[in-house]
């Protein structure tokens, strides 16, 4: 996905000399291998900073909530369905906004390929599908393939669903992938087994809320973990008052989230938070129909009412 | 909705919804007692699952 | 041992559920007392947070009315 920095560079600078926007919001290199950074381009001179590769799995819509001006932002697929989502929850207008999509083959996995290699990783390049990781005294190339992040590799939506513009030609969406592998394996366990595994599953979770700064849907003034008056979630390590953190966490998200996988690539601790959305995403697509951000003309199901919504759970 | 997102670790027997109109006290009656009885079903103290637990130390 | 007598901690419309709990006392109905009712303003005040907090606390089971 490299060659598409160039476009991005040559579009970008368009936009911007002929005042369509006021700045892009990209990517640009971080200062470890596998962590670019999102990089706010208002010159010419800084939009040479931008760069694009297999690392920019971060989402860029987290950076556009209620913000003033025009903005110029590259967008992934799951990018540019959090885009929608912000447009259709009044976060921000359409018209505010020029998209340079980005047809995505997947991001990779920092905390995989961490965990291959026992010594520091000193870089990570990228030509075409094959990835070259080397640190010192070894270097090894691998299919990228084999590295992507989970979401990626269940991604149905490479191809962003709004955009201006393309920096390159569409790739093609993934078929026949089962994206609820994961939650259907846990739904065929009994109550116990379910609350072993989440317990198991959170267990190492710090409550940094790096998962909640990432995620481009978490933008409410006070974030319900940092009330205090009436205080909701205890904010102990207590392993009741995580899971009530976590459980809370994906509710908020409920037929919003689009498995960008934002929350899992900031995890230091690698926890797979993807399961609790993921659940509320299937549970979604069954119940509603609905997968969110990919029409700006629709509301979500839990905003609008219709006497044939699912009610068996009522008595 | 919630319902399902109790199904991810919780018993379902611990939630329950309801809608009754304020006329409907029959049906109030009805509906704590059936209520009652499902959650007297459950294991009480064992299944007790999200409870802060006392700090020791 | 006595029967284990539960906790349900009742989250109730005003104007709905509330009402009807209201009528069934005024009417001299019988319903089991394991009921803690926490009257609502409307169903739609109702979160996710109130559930889990209620069981945290140690609630036997939640319910929800409107």
């Amino acid at each position: 996905m490299t060659e598409y920095t160039d476009k991005i560079k040559e579009i970008s600078k368009r936009v911007l000399a002929e005042g369509r926007v006021e700045m892009v919001i990209g990517f640009r290199k971080g200062s470890v291998p596998m962590m670019n950074q999102p990089h706010l381009a208002t010159s010419a001179e800084s939009v040479d900073e931008l760069v694009w590769d297999s690392n920019c799995g971060l989402n860029l819509a987290n950076y556009i909530t209620d913000k003033k001006g025009t903005i110029g932002i590259i967008a992934k697929g799951c990018d540019s369905r959090n885009i929608v989502t912000h447009v259709i929850e009044n976060k921000i207008k359409r018209d505010q906004l020029y998209i340079i999509g980005v047809p995505c083959t997947g991001m990779i996995d920092h905390h995989k390929i961490n965990a291959m290699f026992d010594s520091e990783i000193l870089t990570v390049e990228e030509s075409g599908d094959q990835i070259t990781i080397s640190g010192n005294g070894f270097s090894e190339t691998k299919d990228k393939q084999e590295l992507l992040q989970e979401n990626c590799t269940v991604c149905t939506h490479r191809n962003p669903v709004e955009y201006d513009e393309l920096a390159g030609n569409l790739v093609e969406e993934q078929k026949n992938v089962d994206q609820y592998a994961s939650v259907t394996k846990v739904e065929s366990l009994s109550a116990d087994e379910k609350w072993n595994y989440f317990e198991d599953l959170l267990s190492p979770c710090i409550r940094c809320y790096a998962c909640r700064n990432a995620c481009p849907l978490c933008y409410c003034p006070t974030c319900f973990v940092d009330e205090s008056r009436p205080q909701w979630v205890g904010k102990s390590q207590d392993p009741t008052d995580v899971k009530t953190f976590h459980l809370l966490r994906a509710y908020h998200c409920a037929g919003r989230c689009t498995d960008c996988g934002a929350c899992e690539r900031a995890c230091p601790m690698g926890i797979k938070i993807r399961e609790f959305t993921k659940k509320l995403n299937k549970d979604c697509q069954e119940l509603y129909g609905w997968e969110a951000g990919l029409s700006l003309d629709e509301r979500p199901p839990l905003d609008t009412f219709k006497t044939d919504d699912p009610d068996e759970f009522i008595k | 909705m919630k319902n399902f997102l109790e199904h991810t670790g919780i018993e379902p027997g611990r939630l329950h919804f309801s809608w009754i109109s304020s006329a409907e006290s029959t049906k109030f009656v009805d509906v704590v007692t059936k209520i009652t009885d499902e959650v007297k079903m459950l294991d009480p103290a064992n299944k007790k699952y999200v409870k802060t637990e006392p700090k020791v130390d | 041992m006595p029967e284990y007598e539960p906790k349900i901690l009742s989250f109730l419309c005003n104007w709905c559920s509330y009402g009807a709990a209201d009528l069934a006392g005024v009417s001299r109905m019988e319903y089991p007392p394991n009921i803690r009712i926490i009257r609502i303003p409307c169903t739609g005040r109702m979160s996710p947070k109130f559930i889990l907090a209620g069981l945290r606390q140690g609630a036997d089971a939640v319910w929800v009315s409107g």
